[in-house]
C-alpha cells in the first residue's frame, strides 16, 4: 500500500509497482494504475487548487472527466500544460504537477482576498463597473481582472516541441457510446448478430458502473471475453466521444496507452472520426451536486466518486466521512467504506425514511433523517458539518474529515441532445431524459433513466435487438462464437426507496451551483432579477455550465434555482443546450497531421527540381510553388535582366501551372460558344483564339486561349488561379444548362508541361527542335496551333504570346518535361536564352497591358477591361443578359488604363490610390499592377480608374498613405508597348 | 534485416511501390456505350462497372466516373497507347493520355487499411471495399483514386501533388513499418494480378 489513505487493494492499481511523482514540488508516491487524483488522495491530500474567481481552496469532487475543481498544471519536457484533470490524468513515473491560480502558495493565496470581497463581485459585475474612463478597460481593468481570475495559463507553443497528432476514420454498423451494463449487453448482442460494432468507452477499462459492484464481476468478465471473441466488435477504451454531428458522424478523442504512444512517435491523443449506420447512447448517468453553504470545501466529494476511489484504487476519501444523501443508490458508498473499515461519522438523509437508511442503522451507522446540511466547518479541509431540519432547526453536529454527498443522478444527455433529442422531465428520478427520434439514434440504460445495473443491462439488450432488427441482422446461433456467448445470470437490483429531490439548502454563505466558474445560487437569482430569465441567458450572464466541465454535476442545480426564482416548474426551465465538444480537447488533436509543412498540399511543377537547382526563389501561388526569379534575392535587377533577355533576344518560362481542359465531342464547339463570351465554332482547326468567360452574373470570370486541335476537339487553357474553378464551372454547365450536348471534358492540367519561348530569336530556337514544321509567318502565323514533335517528343505547339514578343508555347507530356526543357536551353544557348520567372513574366505582361488576377478580380466587367468588343452579338452565352445591365457598362465605372509617373525616377506601388489633388477626398481608382519597365523609361503600371478611358492624357496623383508616397502620374493606354501587335506577328 | 524491415515484421507493416504506368482514359459518347465496351473487350480490356477495377490481359481497367475508364498498363512508348485507343474508338468515344497526369502507388501488407484510414473517409473494411472495388475520394487534401486488388490497393493521385501525398503516406505508415519496394510495375500491370 502506498499512502496513508490506501486501505485496500484496488481493481486497477498494482501494489507491486510504486510510481514516484511530485505535486507542488513535494515528492510523493502512488501506484501504477493510479490517476493523479487517486494518488493524491492516497497521500491524504485534499487541497488541490484555488478556484477561478474567489480563489477559494478546492479539492477533488469527482473521479472522472466531469471534475470541476481538480485541475493542475503538468510540467513535462515540452513545457507547462495547464488545466489537466487530476481525475483522468494517469500517474507515471516522474510526473510533475502543480496547483493553479494561487500566489504565493496553495495554502496561502493572496488572491483569496476576492472571496472576502465577494458581495461586491457578483455575476456580471464587470459589465456594470469599470465603465470610466473609457481607455482604462483594455489597458487597466481587463488585464487586472484576467490576472486575478482564471485557472491555468497557456505558454507559447514551441513548434519543434509540438506533440504529434493524427486523425483516423472509423466505420461501423453500430457505434455504442459507453460500456456500462447497457453498453456491454448491447455490444454483446449486436456482435452476436454479426454486426460491425464500435464500443467507445472514455474510461481506461470497460465496465462503467459494473466495475463498482463485485457481484457483477463474473458477468463483466464473461461479456468482455465474448466481445473479444467476436471478430466484428471493436472496443475502444480511453476513447471519449466528444461530438455528435448528425448523418452518423461522431468525433472521439482517444488517449493512447504508453506502449502505443511510444510506437507512434510520442503520439498522445488520436482524433477518431466515426461514421456509423446506427448509434446507441449508453452514456450512463452522472451524480449531482447539492447547493449548500460550504459545498466546495476541500474534502466535499460526490459519494459515487468516493466509491470509485475505493473500488478502483483502494483509496478512502477520508478517515471519518460524513454523508449527505437523498437516494438509496448513494448508500453503496456508505456500506462499501464501512465494510472496508472506515469510521463513518454519520449519514444525513433528506428523506424521512428509506430502505437503505434502515439497513445502515442495522449496521450501526447513525442516520439523521429528514435533515439537510446548513454549514460545513473548515476552510482548507472539512472538519465537520451542521445538520438542520427543513425548518432550519439544528439537529446534529458531526465531526468529520470529509463529506460525501449525492443529489441523485442525471442521465448524461449531452450527446443525444446534440442530435436534437428533446429533454423530457421524469419526476421519478427528478431528471431530464432524452427523447430522441429513432432515426437519429437510440438511448439505453441509465442514459434514459433506467437505473439499476440489471435493469440497464436488460434495456441495453432490448434496444440492441431493436437495432439489429432495423439492420436486418439476427443472432447466428449456429456459429461457434455464438455458442461461447452464454452469459451468467444478471445479479438482481436491490429494492430502493425513491429519491427526494433536493437542489439547494438556503442558509448563510456561498452555495455553489457551478464549482468551476464560482457561480453561486445567489448569482442565479440575481440573473433572474436582472431579467436574464431564460436558462440560456442565465448561462451567459453567470457563466454557469460553461468551461471544461460543462456543468455536468451542477447544471441542473442552476436550473432548479432559476426555476424557484422565476416561480415556475423546473421542467419548464430546462437545461442549457449542449454543443460539441462535450469536454475540452487540444487544438493539436483537431488539426491532426495537417500542420506546418503539411498544412496544405504543395503542387510542384514537373521541373521543380530543375528550377531549384537553377537557384530559383519560389513563391507560393495557390497550392503551386512557382519560380519567381532565378536569383536568391528579390531585387528588381535580376527580374529586369530576365525580362530584358525576352525583349532583346529570347527567354523561356515554365507556364505548366495554366489550367488545361480537354474538350471533345460532336457538340464541343457549341458548348464553348455557350461558355465563352466570344465565338469558337468559327475557329479553324489548327488555330487558337483568345477567349473571355463571364460568370452567370455578367462579371468577368476568366480568360485564356483555346486551340482547335480537330473539328470536335478543343484544348482550353485557363489562368493558373482559376484552373479548378473553371473546370467546375464547365462541368456544372455541361451537366445542367447544357445537359443535352454530347461533350466530354477531361482535366489535363497535370498531363502537359508547357513552356513559353519568347523573344525575337524564339523562332530560330524552335526551328532547331520542331522537326518538320515550317515556323514561318506564312505557314505558322500568330495564333496557329499544331501537333508537333519537339526534341523528339510528341507534343503540341502554339504560336501565342503573353509577353508581347514573338513567342511560341510548346506542350509536352510532363514526364518528358526535363528532356525537352534541356533541349530548348541547349538550342537557345547560342542566342543567349534566359529562363525567366513569374516576376519577369509579370513585368512583360504589364508593359503589354495584359490582365491577370489583379485585374480579373471578380469586380470587373468585360467593358471595364476594354473587352466589350469581344462579346458576341448573336447567340446566347453565360452571363450575356446580366452583362448588359447599364450599371456594368456605365462610363463612370472603374476602367483599365495604364499609368506612368511624370517624374520617371519615381516608383509606383500596387494599391496606390488615384486622386486628383492632395486634399482628402474619395479615391478615383487604384493601381492594380506595377513594375519597372524594360523598354520604357521608369515605372509603368495598370490601374482601374473611374471613367478611365476618357481620362487618357490627364494627370492625377497616385498616393500610398501607408508608404507616405505620392507621385504625379499620367494616364495612358494600358497597351504601353507595341500597341499595334507588330512584334507578336513578326 | 533493416530497422524498417524489423518494424514491418513486428507490426504488420506496409509495402509501398511507386509504379510507372501508361494511363489512358477512355470515355464513351452519348450513343457509343455499347460500341466502346465491345471495342474494349475485343482489345482485351473488359470494362468494369463504375466503382470497379478488373484485370485485363495487359494491365487493369478501373472506373470511378460513369462512362469513363482508366486503363493502366506497363509503360510503353509515350502517347502510343492513347493514340491506339483514339483510333479504335473514334466514333464511339474519346481517348485521352493521362500517363503524366496521374501518379500511381501500390500499397500492400497487413497494415494497409489501417494506414489508409488515417486519411481516407471511405469505409475500407475488406467486406465493404472488396478486391475489385474502386472509388474516388480526397486524402491528405488531394484527390485520390483507390482500387482494391486481391493483393493491396492501387492509389492514383495527380502527379503535381504526388510528392505531397507520398510524404503523407510515408509518415502515416511509419509507425507500422514501411518497406519501400523495388519497381514491381511489370508484375502488377503485366501479370494479370487481379484474378
Amino acid at each position: 500500500m502506498r499512502g496513508p489513505a490506501r486501505i485496500a487493494p484496488g481493481a486497477l492499481t498494482d501494489t507491486s509497482r510504486p510510481v514516484g511523482f511530485r505535486f507542488d514540488g513535494r515528492p510523493l508516491e502512488g501506484l501504477a494504475g493510479d490517476t493523479l487524483a487517486s494518488a493524491l488522495l492516497a497521500n491524504g491530500r485534499q487541497l488541490i487548487g484555488r478556484s477561478f474567481k474567489y480563489h477559494r481552496p478546492r479539492g477533488i469532487v469527482t473521479a472522472g472527466p466531469e471534475e470541476p475543481c481538480a485541475l493542475v498544471d503538468v510540467i513535462g519536457p515540452r513545457g507547462r500544460e495547464p488545466n489537466r484533470l487530476a481525475t483522468t490524468l494517469m500517474l507515471h513515473d516522474g510526473l510533475i504537477a502543480e496547483s493553479q491560480n494561487r500566489w504565493p502558495s496553495l495554502r496561502f493565496d493572496v488572491g483569496a482576498l476576492s472571496d472576502r470581497l465577494g458581495r461586491f463581485l457578483p455575476a456580471g459585475f464587470y459589465y456594470k463597473t469599470f465603465m470610466a474612463p473609457g481607455w482604462a478597460w483594455e489597458r487597466l481593468y481587463e488585464p487586472l481582472i484576467r490576472r486575478a481570475a482564471g485557472l491555468g495559463r497557456l505558454t507559447p507553443i514551441v513548434p519543434a516541441h509540438a506533440d504529434p497528432a493524427e486523425t483516423v476514420h472509423d466505420h461501423a454498423d453500430v457505434l455504442i457510446i459507453g460500456s456500462g451494463a447497457a453498453g456491454l449487453a448491447a455490444a454483446h448482442r449486436l456482435g452476436e448478430c454479426g454486426l460491425r460494432v464500435i464500443l467507445a468507452e472514455q474510461d481506461v477499462v470497460l465496465g462503467g458502473g459494473v466495475l463498482l459492484d463485485a457481484r457483477w464481476s463474473p458477468w463483466r468478465t464473461a461479456v468482455c471475453a465474448g466481445l473479444a471473441a467476436q471478430p466484428t466488435v471493436r472496443t475502444l477504451p480511453r476513447a471519449t466521444v466528444l461530438g455528435a454531428y448528425g448523418q452518423g458522424v461522431f468525433g472521439a478523442l482517444e488517449e493512447l496507452g504508453p506502449l502505443e504512444a511510444a510506437r507512434h512517435g510520442g503520439l498522445r491523443e488520436r482524433l477518431r472520426i466515426i461514421r456509423a449506420r446506427r448509434v446507441l447512447f449508453a452514456t450512463g448517468a452522472l451524480e449531482r451536486h447539492i447547493a449548500f453553504p460550504g459545498n466546495d470545501v476541500p474534502g466535499v466529494m460526490l459519494a459515487g466518486a468516493a466509491l470509485r476511489y475505493l473500488r478502483r484504487y483502494g483509496v478512502a476519501a477520508g478517515r471519518r466521512p460524513a454523508f449527505f444523501l437523498n437516494t438509496d443508490e448513494a448508500y453503496d458508498a456508505v456500506f462499501a467504506l464501512v465494510a472496508a473499515g472506515v469510521d463513518c461519522a454519520g449519514v444525513i438523509d433528506v428523506r424521512g425514511s428509506s430502505l437503505a437508511a434502515q439497513r445502515a442503522r442495522e449496521l450501526g451507522i447513525e442516520v439523521v433523517a429528514g435533515a439537510v446540511i446548513a454549514r460545513v466547518r473548515g476552510r482548507t479541509g472539512v472538519r465537520g458539518v451542521h445538520a438542520v431540519d427543513v425548518d432550519g432547526h439544528r439537529l446534529r453536529r458531526l465531526t468529520a474529515d470529509c463529506l460525501l454527498i449525492s443529489g441523485g443522478y442525471s442521465p448524461a444527455t449531452a450527446l443525444p441532445a446534440q442530435l436534437g433529442a428533446r429533454l423530457t422531465w421524469q419526476e421519478a428520478i427528478a431528471a431530464f431524459v432524452p427523447d430522441l427520434a429513432p432515426s437519429s439514434g437510440q438511448v439505453a440504460g441509465a442514459a434514459r433513466g433506467v437505473f439499476g445495473l440489471a435493469a440497464a443491462a436488460r434495456d441495453g439488450d432490448a434496444v440492441a435487438r431493436a437495432i439489429a432488427a432495423q439492420l436486418d441482422a439476427a443472432p447466428d446461433s449456429g456459429s461457434p462464437v455464438s455458442s461461447q456467448l452464454a452469459l451468467p445470470e444478471l445479479p438482481a437490483d436491490p429494492q430502493a426507496t425513491p429519491l427526494r429531490a433536493l437542489w439547494q439548502v438556503r442558509a448563510a454563505g456561498k452555495a455553489f451551483v457551478d464549482l468551476q466558474n464560482d457561480v453561486t445560487a445567489d448569482d442565479v437569482r440575481l440573473s433572474a432579477r436582472e431579467g436574464y430569465e431564460h436558462v440560456e441567458h442565465m448561462k451567459r450572464f453567470t457563466t454557469h455550465g460553461m468551461a471544461g466541465d460543462q456543468g455536468r454535476i451542477g447544471g441542473l442545480l442552476g436550473s432548479a434555482v432559476l426555476a424557484e426564482a422565476r416561480g415556475v416548474e423546473l421542467a419548464a426551465v430546462g437545461v442549457a443546450r449542449p454543443r460539441p465538444f462535450t469536454q475540452p480537447l487540444p487544438f493539436a488533436a483537431l488539426a491532426g497531421g495537417e500542420v506546418r509543412e503539411h498544412y496544405k498540399p504543395r503542387r510542384r511543377l514537373p521541373l521543380h527540381e530543375w528550377h531549384a537547382q537553377a537557384g530559383a526563389t519560389f513563391v507560393p501561388t495557390g497550392l503551386w510553388l512557382r519560380p519567381l526569379v532565378y536569383a536568391a534575392n528579390s531585387g528588381w535587377e535580376a527580374v529586369l535582366r530576365e525580362a530584358r533577355a525576352v525583349r532583346s533576344h529570347v527567354g523561356i518560362t515554365d507556364v505548366s501551372t495554366l489550367g488545361k481542359i480537354d474538350v471533345q465531342g460532336p457538340d464541343a464547339a457549341r458548348f464553348l460558344d455557350f461558355i465563352y463570351a466570344n465565338t469558337f465554332s468559327t475557329l479553324a482547326v489548327g488555330r487558337t483564339r483568345y477567349g473571355i468567360m463571364l460568370r452567370e452574373d455578367g462579371m468577368m470570370f476568366d480568360d485564356g486561349t483555346t486551340a482547335r486541335l480537330a473539328a470536335d476537339h478543343f484544348l482550353v487553357t485557363t489562368t493558373t488561379v482559376n484552373a479548378v474553378a473553371v473546370l467546375e464551372h464547365l462541368e456544372f454547365h455541361l451537366q445542367s444548362t447544357c445537359a443535352p450536348l454530347d461533350v466530354l471534358l477531361t482535366d489535363v492540367a497535370d498531363q502537359w508541361a508547357q513552356f513559353a519561348v519568347a523573344g525575337p530569336r524564339a523562332r530560330e530556337v524552335l526551328a532547331k527542335l520542331a522537326a518538320g514544321i515550317d515556323l514561318s509567318n506564312q505557314a505558322f502565323p500568330f495564333m496557329a496551333a499544331a501537333a508537333a514533335t519537339i526534341a523528339g517528343v510528341a507534343g503540341r505547339l502554339f504560336r501565342i504570346s503573353f509577353s508581347g514578343e514573338l513567342a511560341f508555347e510548346l506542350a509536352v507530356p510532363a514526364s518528358a518535361a526535363r528532356s525537352v526543357w534541356s533541349a530548348v536551353l541547349e538550342a537557345g544557348a547560342p542566342f543567349g536564352i534566359q529562363p525567366y520567372g513569374l516576376d519577369a513574366l509579370n513585368t512583360l505582361r504589364i508593359e503589354k497591358g495584359h490582365v491577370t488576377g489583379a485585374e480579373l478580380n471578380g469586380n470587373t466587367s468585360a467593358d471595364d477591361l476594354g473587352m466589350q468588343r469581344l462579346l458576341k452579338c448573336e447567340g446566347d452565352f453565360i452571363g450575356r443578359t446580366l452583362a448588359q445591365r447599364p450599371g456594368l457598362t456605365h462610363e463612370g465605372r472603374l476602367q483599365l488604363i495604364g499609368v506612368r509617373p511624370i517624374d520617371r525616377g519615381q516608383r509606383l506601388r500596387n494599391g496606390m490610390q488615384l486622386v486628383s489633388s492632395g486634399a482628402p477626398q474619395a479615391s478615383l481608382g487604384y493601381v492594380t499592377s506595377s513594375t519597372p519597365s524594360v523598354e520604357l523609361e521608369g515605372w509603368v503600371g495598370l490601374a482601374l480608374l473611374a471613367g478611365g478611358r476618357r481620362r487618357i492624357g490627364e494627370r492625377l496623383l497616385a498616393t500610398s498613405p501607408l508608404h507616405e508616397a505620392t507621385t504625379e502620374i499620367e494616364i495612358v493606354s494600358p497597351h504601353m508597348l507595341d500597341p499595334e501587335n507588330r512584334r507578336v506577328r513578326s | 534485416m533493416s530497422a524498417a524491415e524489423r518494424a514491418f515484421a513486428d507490426s504488420g507493416g506496409i509495402r509501398l511501390t511507386v509504379l510507372g504506368a501508361d494511363i489512358v482514359q477512355i470515355a464513351h459518347l452519348r450513343s457509343g456505350a455499347q460500341e466502346l465496351a465491345g471495342i474494349a473487350t475485343a482489345r482485351g480490356w473488359p470494362l468494369p462497372r463504375c466503382g470497379g477495377v478488373t484485370p485485363a490481359a495487359r494491365g487493369v481497367a478501373l472506373s470511378v466516373r460513369p462512362g469513363r475508364w482508366l486503363l493502366l498498363s506497363a509503360p510503353g512508348s509515350p502517347g502510343e497507347a492513347a493514340a491506339g485507343w483514339q483510333a479504335a474508338c473514334a466514333r464511339s468515344g474519346v481517348a485521352v493520355d493521362l500517363s503524366s497526369a496521374l501518379a500511381v502507388v501500390h500499397v500492400a501488407g497487413p497494415a494497409v487499411r489501417e494506414v489508409l484510414a488515417r486519411g481516407c473517409r471511405l469505409d475500407l473494411a475488406p467486406e465493404v471495399f472488396r478486391p475489385g472495388a474502386a472509388a474516388a475520394t480526397i486524402m491528405a487534401q488531394v484527390g485520390v483514386i483507390l482500387a482494391a486488388l486481391p493483393e493491396g490497393v492501387l492509389l492514383l493521385t495527380p502527379s503535381t501533388t504526388a510528392r505531397h501525398f507520398r510524404e503523407w503516406l510515408s509518415l502515416s505508415a511509419l509507425p507500422f513499418g514501411l518497406v519501400p519496394q523495388a519497381d514491381a510495375t511489370v508484375a502488377l500491370l503485366s501479370g494479370d494480378p487481379v484474378k
